[in-house]
């Protein structure tokens, strides 16, 4: 069940941690008396440059982790506890702006959502130009950077004024990717970016994570044990806990979770019995 | 923006370098952070525009309900809603005639109205097709066109063939049925159509036939939002006085029969606020303060139940 | 539990039908659905037959009331339309002493008054359904946009005597003389301060106008996928820039239709405007002009009318109708088609790289 990854290079910074999960519980709900527990007690690290999968079955708190790693919980009845540090930046510390946390990890959703009044080369540049980025040069320079990490360099170069919504499902998603991209965060965080794609183009956008490990912390969200297999350094399985509140079971290197998991859940997980 | 005939002019390797990552974040993590102040500062100013806004779009109707209330109340008494006006010149009197034309009048018409529209919401739910299609676009347009015109209407079918026998409540009623008919096709199809899809699944997997399923099923399920169209139909017949104007005619006198002219309030409102005389201007406020009150009963009762409705679906 | 609802129409008979009887001739498929309404409710079944005739008259009757209407108005317009011929669009006289009918100066006056209100409602529509939507909490919202929406309840002859009453003198005594000293504006506003005008009357279509646009950008606001704005948050943008992004151009088809539907609106306010606009019949030379629209010239000639004035009067009705009717459509098909942008695709297979065309 074990395919070897695909071709990449091992992380050259060792055992760097980019980022630090310490203790984090997730809540959501309006009244006091009446929060709900998304997520209890997560206690994580993703290391520099590696694919970190959070896998799971849907609604055990992986999405919900990932996104308050960028804190888009925001703006939502969701609230954060815990502490969660992007390099040494605590990023839910009062004095620290969600906006420029938000520049340093940048995120890939489910189903493309690119701006559909826009231009390929406008939706690339889009978060440039969100941060005030102006200079002409700059920005083609960055749109092709991005475009070629996103290996949608020479299929749009010819035509990146056209509207972004004339690409095909797995086109748009790349090309969502290359918007994160343009903007050179550390950490890109990737909620289950396959799920709306076809499995050619799942395949393509698979082979692109993992090269872009090679310069990029990435977490990414997945249901799918497979391509955890395929594509993570690392996985972190989120299964349901005690009174339905999500749980993070176990972590390690996904050779060892799937061929020697240390809990008994996760074995069962991954050995299809449960999930 | 054409962009094709620029050639790239980076060599890709170079692009991709550690080094070249680097500037480039350097350069946007310097334009995010020192950006950041004047964004949100921006963004600050223009939330204070829109409030702003929001008072002024809040100004007219404090001063609408405000003025109509403080006038309109001066006028009230117990007279007012018994007695029918007195001759010019002559204190006292009040506007029973208009209040109980009205009643008869947007009566008639509702009697007229809530049928057909209920009719063809029905026809437009249970059937597909071109026809329906054609039938959905009528309404749609009707539901835009100036009550002025359906007065003028009013007029021209009946009034000019009839003569003036045809000044009567009832061809007042009939225009503001023409008004109502739209809305409420509008209305009881968005309310049969909101009837949840199982529901429908349901219905049908007993195998009975999509339009039988429409009439028991659905339309009991919809019946709040049924009420709930009509009322506003209702609530929105009752303040127009376009299709009034010039079919009902007028009267002083507390008139029953809807084939004789008759009074209402909106045309009370219209006549006397018109006159320079302060006496019949403070009983134009006050008609207008009763025609207000009812209005608004009828559209935040149409309202309160809908919303009842919708927390107790089912 | 299913009930079966008998349809009281007008009195209709046979509401009712005996529990166990099938219409004639009905198939096996109907039958079963017999069958299963019998098991399912023991209650009277409305009788199919019935029904059907109902129905089908409600809606000729809808249809025959909408036909007779464009027909008998176009008929009793006809003569002045055949007496002036095309200057009846664009003549700008009205003189029922020469029997000289021309709907050029109601036409302008409509215009008018109708794009200045626009341009008065637009902005502060957007901003305050922009503040409703994006910026006030919840707890707020909810009341301030229920009480915007039952401005809208407020009947037109309620709004006309308000502002004939109240405004007009208010006009008359502060705001014109005040505009008249603005440099450069003041230009727009020459002429004697009656109160009573274009810019009173554009006012007062504004206020009628502002509740709907409110209403419906709201609607298209919140109608904006959470997808669309995460995009934009994600990217490190600020609340604001969201909103400007991401928000407002997600919902521009929704306040185009808004946009129209309020013109259709404003276009065919004859009452309110009656009141205020003055009555001039010669064309505006300043904003504090009186004026005529055609919905005020109707309210005004229809009475004293007759003959070929009175068909001309109609006229302005149809020409009125003809105007409301192409805003209202365009307003329709502007809201018709739900939002399927964004995510179509011209082709479905990758782009292939090719040297075609420079891009749009």
């Amino acid at each position: 069940m074990l395919d070897s990854p695909l071709t990449r290079t091992t992380g050259s910074d060792g055992g760097e941690i980019a980022v630090t999960l310490e203790h984090v519980t997730v809540t959501y709900g309006r009244q006091e008396n009446a929060k709900q527990v998304a997520v209890r007690d997560v206690n994580l690290e993703l290391p520099r440059n590696q694919v970190t999968a959070l896998l799971g079955p849907s609604g055990c708190g992986k999405t919900t982790i990932l996104r308050s790693i960028n804190r888009m919980h925001d703006h939502t009845t969701g609230r954060v506890s815990g502490v969660i540090r992007v390099g040494d930046l605590d990023i839910y510390a009062r004095d620290t702006q969600p906006e420029l946390v938000r520049t340093r990890v940048g995120m890939v959703f489910q189903r493309p959502n690119l701006f559909p009044t826009l231009s390929i080369f406008d939706n690339v540049v889009a978060g440039l130009r969100l941060n005030h980025v102006k200079k002409r040069a700059f920005l083609l320079e960055a749109a092709e950077a991005a475009l070629r990490q996103a290996a949608l360099w020479d299929s749009v170069k010819d035509r990146l004024g056209l509207p972004a919504v004339r690409l095909s499902g797995g086109q748009q998603q790349r090309l969502c990717i290359a918007r994160a991209l343009a903007v050179e965060p550390e950490v890109l965080l990737l909620d289950e970016p396959c799920s709306a794609l076809d499995p050619m183009a799942s395949a393509h956008i698979e082979e692109l994570i993992v090269q872009l490990s090679s310069h990029l912390t990435i977490a990414l969200v997945t249901h799918n044990l497979f391509q955890a297999t395929r594509i993570s350094d690392r996985t972190a399985v989120f299964l349901l806990g005690d009174e339905n509140v999500g749980k993070l079971v176990e972590t390690g290197p996904t050779t060892e979770i799937f061929a020697s998991p240390k809990d008994p859940r996760t074995e069962a997980y991954v050995s299809g019995h449960i999930g | 923006m054409t962009l094709t005939s620029e050639p790239s002019t980076h060599d890709p390797s170079e692009l991709l370098s550690p080094a070249s990552v680097e500037r480039r974040r350097d350069v946007v993590r310097q334009a995010s952070r020192s950006s950041l102040r004047r964004r949100r500062l921006l963004g600050n100013a223009t939330r204070a525009v829109c409030y702003v806004a929001l008072c002024i779009a809040l100004v007219p109707l404090a001063a609408l309900v405000g003025y109509t209330v403080d006038r309109g109340v001066q006028g009230l008494s117990w007279g007012f809603f018994t007695q029918v006006p007195a001759p010019y010149g002559v204190p006292g009197g009040g506007i029973a005639n208009a209040i109980v034309g009205t009643l008869i009048i947007v009566g008639l018409a509702a009697v007229m109205a809530i049928p057909v529209g209920l009719a063809v919401a029905l026809f437009l739910v249970e059937r597909r097709g071109r026809v329906a299609a054609a039938i959905r676009f009528v309404a749609d347009v009707m539901s835009g066109i100036p009550s002025i015109a359906i007065g003028i209407y009013a007029y021209a079918l009946i009034v000019v063939p009839l003569g003036p026998s045809g000044y009567a409540g009832i061809t007042g009623s009939f225009a503001l049925a023409v008004l109502m008919v739209p809305i409420i096709v509008r209305a009881d199809e968005v309310a049969m159509r909101a009837v949840p899809d199982d529901l429908w699944d349901a219905a049908l997997a007993l195998g009975a036939r999509r339009s039988r399923v429409a009439r028991s099923v659905v339309l009991r399920n919809a019946l709040p939002g049924i009420v709930t169209g009509n009322l506003l139909g209702v609530a929105r017949a009752v303040g127009e006085t376009a299709p009034l104007l010039f079919t009902i005619f007028g009267s002083q006198f507390l008139e029953t029969n809807p084939f004789k002219p008759m009074q209402a309030m909106p045309l009370t409102i219209y006549t006397d606020g018109t006159q320079a005389d302060a006496h019949l201007q403070s009983v134009a406020w006050a008609t207008a303060l009763v025609l207000l009150v009812f209005v608004l009963v009828l559209s935040i009762g149409a309202r309160t139940i809908a919303s009842y409705a919708t927390r107790h679906a089912r | 539990m299913v009930h079966s609802v008998g349809i009281v129409t007008s009195g209709g008979p046979g509401a009712e039908s005996e529990a166990g009887t099938r219409p004639a001739g009905s198939t096996s498929f109907e039958r079963r659905g017999h069958v299963a309404a019998l098991i399912a409710h023991r209650h009277r079944r409305p009788g199919g037959r019935v029904y059907t005739a109902l129905r089908w008259g409600g809606v000729l009757i809808f249809v025959a009331v909408v036909v007779s209407l464009v027909v008998s108005l176009v008929w009793q317009a006809a003569p002045a339309f055949r007496h002036s011929g095309f200057s009846f669009i664009f003549s700008g006289t009205w003189d029922p002493d020469t029997e000289k009918f021309g709907a050029g100066v109601f036409i302008v006056d409509t215009l008018l008054t109708t794009g200045l209100g626009l341009l008065m409602a637009i902005p502060v529509g957007i901003a305050t359904a922009v503040a409703l939507s994006e910026f006030l909490p919840r707890r707020l919202a909810g009341p301030l946009s229920t009480a915007i929406d039952l401005l809208a309840a407020v009947p037109s002859i309620v709004v006309g005597l308000w502002a004939l009453l109240i405004l007009v003198p208010v006009f008359e005594r502060d705001v014109e003389p005040f505009l008249q000293k603005i440099p450069l504006v003041r230009h727009l506003f020459t002429g004697e301060d009656l109160g009573t005008g274009i810019l009173l009357a554009s006012v007062v279509l504004a206020v009628m106008m502002l509740p709907t646009m409110v209403a419906l950008t709201r609607v298209a606001l919140r109608g904006v996928s959470v997808a669309d704005r995460e995009a934009a948050l994600a990217l490190g943008g600020t609340q604001w820039q969201v909103v400007r992004r991401a928000v407002i151009p997600g919902a521009r088809s929704g306040i185009e239709a808004a946009i129209t539907l309020a013109m259709g609106r404003a276009l065919g306010e004859a009452i309110a405007v009656s009141l205020v606009i003055g009555g001039g019949v010669s064309l505006p030379h300043s904003l504090l002009d009186t004026g005529t629209t055609l919905g005020s010239a109707v309210v005004n000639f229809f009475s004293e009318s007759s003959g070929i004035q009175r068909s001309a009067v109609i006229g302005l009705v149809v020409v009125l109708l003809a105007f409301t009717a192409v805003a209202n459509i365009g307003g329709q098909l502007l809201i018709r088609p739900r939002r399927s942008r964004g995510y179509e695709r011209a082709e479905p297979e990758e782009v292939a790289p090719t040297g075609e065309g420079a891009p749009a």
